[in-house]
């Protein structure tokens, strides 16, 4: 008895008891419920307890105890409709089966409906939070190159990511403008508070204004001044108590390190704290800067048009107009640049369309795809269908038992109407108790929805007060859509005929059974080819040669730390030292990491010097051995060149093809000029997959710079990992205590540019395999039906000395027809489809034949193992007992 | 009988709350069938039961006391009507009559 | 019980069906079980009822001899089997037990 107040039955049981239980009852009901749970914790796991729980309110669902949804509303007719819910229910218990693929089809359908639209609704809901958010705009900054902007911006992507002067600049150019907030790229730094040290990823230096423009809400501390002097510091919620834990965290001193090209290391103080940023924003952060920290230690920056490092949004004020603004853009270039050759230009991006419908390239944060919500919506708009479709057949499939009781009605007077109103009413029954299944199955899945994609659902989109009109409309349209032909086709039937017991399975509604199976079919083909494809290319992109080894290396982030990478050489001597270790290098970056981008001048093809701009991963001596990148022209770093340190770059075949360079080895020995250095390309590497295989590879310089250096990659053997972690571990503690030791595998940081792919294939299987499965319930309820009537058919054959393997195949014949016909049907429509998926990668697979091959195999099967089922049941009957009626 | 008349699953049900006086609510009258009947039954069946022989007028009820056990939900105790006893007594006695018009010993002899 | 239980009329009609023995047909039991229940029953009722518990398997059927008065038809005579017997004996003992466990002092005083 004592553990009674800690372990509480389950919520949603509950929540769902109070929705469909008549509230007179409630009390009752509910102390019965929580009785029975108390006594079964004591007998059983509370796991147990509450599964039996959950189980119990299922069971409470009788016409008794249910809320009175449906009053009549004339009181004369009452006993008729009283009748109409009594069939319908005495319908539904009778036929068991046929109730059961029908509600819960259905109810799987509606369910996945809802799951999808929380999903779209999520995403259409970023960063709609901010109050003046119709008035927020960015810039992106790209290059001129036909006068046309949208041409420009697909020739050569613009960048949300710019300079910092463009601010100011445009402030003053435009007086519609109201606040101007810029704030860095994405930043680390190592923060300490006593004993507690976390390096931080998400941090941005950020402009003073923010807060007049965002909408983020403060819970200590001034929104206006918070971030106004160098060496203040925001933090979220929960990253103050990472670090204070309850205790109040304003005004509190946190030891920064450097953070490298940014700020010098200092002590912040925390001079507000905001709540957590919303999970539908499009960027995120724990931590914010005031930008005048940066400003302080990299004053030069801010005045330099050709340093990137800044985004740039603003608000706009009530004249704020984007036509006349893009107008203004080609003159306020002239004014603030004044270089004609420059092709420098800016571009106006809403904040409406930052997360769905951006090109631009160097996000501040993760970007969704408007294409994935069509997809998304498509599949749930299937599922539904296929569920319906379901509804329909079985409905009409059933009609001719139910064909006495019309011929009844009709002789004694109804009406076709209220005949019509009977079984649209039915429909209704049934889509009501499908959509009280899917609600439950909604809030089930719930959880494991935002596992599958990282994302934050709430049913709050669900709970509104529209909510309850919404879901009373959606059950009078699907169950008026899904019964419409049922309805009519029973509500038809000449009393006189069908009382006599001249009645044919009628060929029309038969020829529209199997036009709705073929398109059934047709919707569950497309969904398993597009399962196949999306695993095939996700496949092929983790698969693919990437042009450098990324397998068992362990990179170790020390983000810039100078005496890291004072002790590098030690460090690396000491470890390749080990059996267990095969090199070491260090570098400024790594594949799928940040890198910077460069304007690097070389005398091009026709002997001019030109300055191009490329990205730049700036590397340590052995960087190109060490990830066994294959030179095809010149050669690499070596320490028997001393010069190399200073007047020697190396580049990949992109980069030598950018200066004009057909054969990569005609570069080598040109002069170049990078960020102050001067000297010659020394070699070239091949093109490696540097960036997500969603691009091509870019150009790309491989500067020699041993001290810019934030990452150490030891490439280690496979044997005996962990031992060697810790070997790595301890000889990092021992030459450089004061850094922790963060380490990652290549291999996983490299996919993690993959997870938002992975999280549509994951979505994608899911209810490719829900719509699957409810087009196999209809067919196991069409094929049983199917049998049914042809049990004398059969037992006539087996008398006659059919074998069962003639009568499954006569049985199952018809539905393979179907399903080959489907197959025909499917395939150029998902092969156009995934086409245009498959656009959106720069490596993709082949899409060849045996794909669709395997999907109609599949497909085949599938239906083939649901109908033998039925096939060898009736195929093993008894003639006897088949023949016996009559 | 007529209208009015009893399922043998509701006939069990009043019997079971006129065996149980004051105790009789939900989760009572369930143990106490399940132990006689020797299978499970769902709350729901009870309910259903219950509510449909209070509208039939076999039953009346009124709340109980509360107890943290139920959550601080309060019980419904459950009493059988005169009407009720009588329709009871009548069923009782239609079937002993019959038990009894059983030759006894025709009835042996089958069993053998 | 279970998925063999009885409705309480298939019980009375098993009953009597017990009770008559070998002039267990239709038209007798319907009279048997109209005299008891001071209620006109339907051929339907009883026939349906039959028919169900011999599928179930509570009864067993046999044609007895044909008589004028039935226009030559012959009679089904039915029987039940030792199933049925087992489950009727079970009912009964479920109900006497509840019987006897009503306080049999507070249902007099109700009974005022």
């Amino acid at each position: 008895m004592s553990g009674y107040a800690d372990i509480h039955p389950p919520e949603w049981p509950l929540k769902f008891l109070r929705f469909f239980l008549n509230p007179k009852y409630l009390e009752e009901i509910e102390g019965d419920l929580e009785e029975i749970f108390q006594e079964n914790i004591e007998r059983y796991s509370p796991g147990k307890a509450r599964r039996l729980y959950a189980y119990e309110t299922l069971k409470l669902i009788r016409p008794n105890l249910l809320k009175k949804f449906m009053q009549p509303a004339n009181f004369n007719h009452y006993p008729m409709y009283k009748n109409y819910i009594k069939i319908a229910w005495r319908n539904l218990l009778k036929k068991k089966a046929y109730s059961f693929i029908n509600i819960s089809g259905l109810g799987l359908g509606i369910a996945s409906c809802f799951l999808i639209f929380l999903f779209v609704q999520h995403e259409l809901s970023y960063d709609n939070y901010h109050e003046n958010g119709e008035r927020i705009y960015r810039i992106t900054h790209g290059s001129r190159s036909t006068g046309d902007a949208a041409k420009d911006a697909k020739a050569n992507p613009f960048w949300v990511w710019g300079n910092a002067p463009v601010g100011p600049a445009l402030k003053d150019y435009f007086p519609e403008i109201d606040k101007i907030v810029q704030f860095s790229g994405r930043s680390d730094i190592l923060l300490t508070h006593g004993d507690k040290t976390y390096q931080e990823d998400g941090v941005f230096f950020m402009d003073s204004t923010a807060f007049d423009v965002f909408n983020w809400k403060f819970i200590t501390g001034d929104a206006r001044t918070a971030l106004a002097a160098p060496y203040s510091i925001v933090l979220t919620q929960s990253a103050a108590k990472k670090y204070f834990g309850d205790e109040e965290a304003y005004g509190k001193i946190l030891k920064g390190s450097e953070s490298s090209g940014r700020s010098a290391a200092g002590d912040y103080v925390v001079t507000g704290v905001i709540e957590d940023i919303p999970n539908n924003s499009h960027f995120h952060f724990n931590v914010l800067i005031s930008l005048n920290t940066f400003r302080k230690s990299r004053p030069e920056i801010f005045e330099n048009w050709g340093y990137v490092d800044f985004y740039t949004y603003f608000l706009g004020n009530e004249q704020f107009n984007e036509r006349s603004f893009q107008q203004k853009i080609p003159d306020f270039i002239t004014k603030n640049i004044g270089d004609s050759d420059s092709k420098y230009t800016i571009a106006l991006e809403s904040l409406k369309d930052v997360y769905l419908r951006t090109n631009a390239h160097r996000q501040p944060g993760e970007t969704g795809s408007l294409s994935n919500i069509y997809i998304f919506s498509i599949i749930g708009l299937f599922i539904l269908i296929i569920a319906m479709i379901n509804f329909m057949n079985l409905s009409t499939a059933r009609s001719m038992e139910r064909a006495k009781e019309v011929g009844i009605r009709k002789s004694i007077g109804a009406a076709q109407g209220s005949l019509v109103l009977q079984f649209l009413g039915e429909s209704i029954l049934i889509v009501f108790l499908a959509m009280l299944l899917a609600a439950g199955v909604v809030v089930v899945a719930l959880p494991f929805m935002s596992g599958l994609t990282g994302k934050e659902f709430t049913l709050t989109p669900l709970l509104t007060w529209q909510a309850p009109l919404l879901a009373f409309a959606l059950i009078i349209i699907i169950g008026i859509l899904a019964g419409f032909y049922p309805a009519f086709v029973l509500s038809g039937f000449k009393p006189v005929a069908v009382l006599k017991g001249i009645m044919h399975n009628s060929g029309g509604g038969g020829y529209l059974r199997r036009a709705l199976v073929v398109f059934q079919f047709s919707l569950s083909i497309a969904l398993i080819t597009g399962t196949i494809i999306v695993y095939t290319q996700m496949d092929h992109l983790q698969n693919r040669d990437l042009g450098f080894d990324k397998e068992q290396m362990l990179i170790v982030d020390y983000n810039y730390d100078e005496i890291v990478n004072y002790y590098s050489e030690s460090l690396k001597n000491t470890l390749e030292a080990s059996q267990a270790i095969s090199s070491v290098a260090f570098s400024r970056s790594v594949p799928g990491s940040y890198f910077p981008n460069a304007g690097t001048t070389i005398e091009n093809a026709d002997g001019e010097m030109k300055m191009m701009v490329q990205p730049i991963f700036q590397v340590g001596i052995d960087f190109v051995n060490h990830f066994n990148l294959e030179l095809v022209a010149g050669r690499s770093y070596s320490r028997l060149y001393p010069s190399d340190s200073t007047s020697a770059l190396v580049l990949n075949e992109a980069a030598a093809k950018q200066y004009g360079y057909t054969n990569p080895a005609d570069i080598v020995g040109k002069k170049f000029d990078q960020w102050g250095r001067k000297g010659e390309v020394i070699g070239v590497v091949k093109d490696f997959n540097y960036i997500s295989l969603h691009r091509n590879i870019e150009p790309l310089t491989l500067p020699f710079d041993p001290y810019s250096s934030r990452y150490m990659s030891v490439k280690i053997n496979p044997e005996n990992m962990d031992k060697t972690i810790k070997e790595v571990n301890e000889v990092w503690s021992k030459l450089v205590p004061h850094r922790p030791f963060l380490y990652s595998f290549l291999d996983n940081d490299f996919n993690q540019q993959y997870k938002s792919d992975l999280m549509f294939k994951q979505l994608f299987t899911v209810f490719a395999c829900l719509a699957i499965f409810i087009a196999c319930l209809g067919l196991l309820g069409l094929a049983t039906y199917t049998a049914e009537l042809r049990t004398k058919e059969i037992g006539i054959r087996k008398v006659l000395g059919a074998d069962m393997r003639t009568i499954i195949l006569l049985l199952s014949s018809d539905f393979i027809k179907l399903v080959l016909i489907a197959i025909i049907i499917a395939i150029p429509v998902s092969w156009y489809v995934m086409k245009e998926w498959l656009a959106g990668f720069a490596y993709r697979m082949e899409m060849q034949a045996w794909i669709f091959v395997v999907a109609g195999l599949i497909a085949v099967l599938i239906a083939g193992f649901t109908i033998s089922f039925q096939s060898i049941k009736s195929a093993v009957m008894n003639p006897v007992s088949s023949l016996r009626n009559e | 009988m007529k209208k009015t008349k009893l399922g043998e699953f509701e006939e069990l049900v009043l019997l079971a709350v006129a065996a149980l006086q004051q105790e009789a609510y939900g989760v009572e009258i369930k143990r106490e069938l399940e132990s006689r009947l020797k299978e499970k039954l769902s709350v729901g069946s009870i309910q259903s039961a219950l509510k449909r022989m209070e509208e039939k007028g076999f039953l009346t009820s009124e709340f109980g006391e509360a107890t943290q056990k139920r959550g601080g939900k309060r019980k419904r105790i459950y009493a059988t009507t005169s009407y009720a006893h009588k329709v009871l007594k009548e069923m009782k006695d239609i079937r002993a009559g019959l038990w009894e018009a059983m030759p006894v010993l025709a009835h042996e002899l089958k069993l053998i």
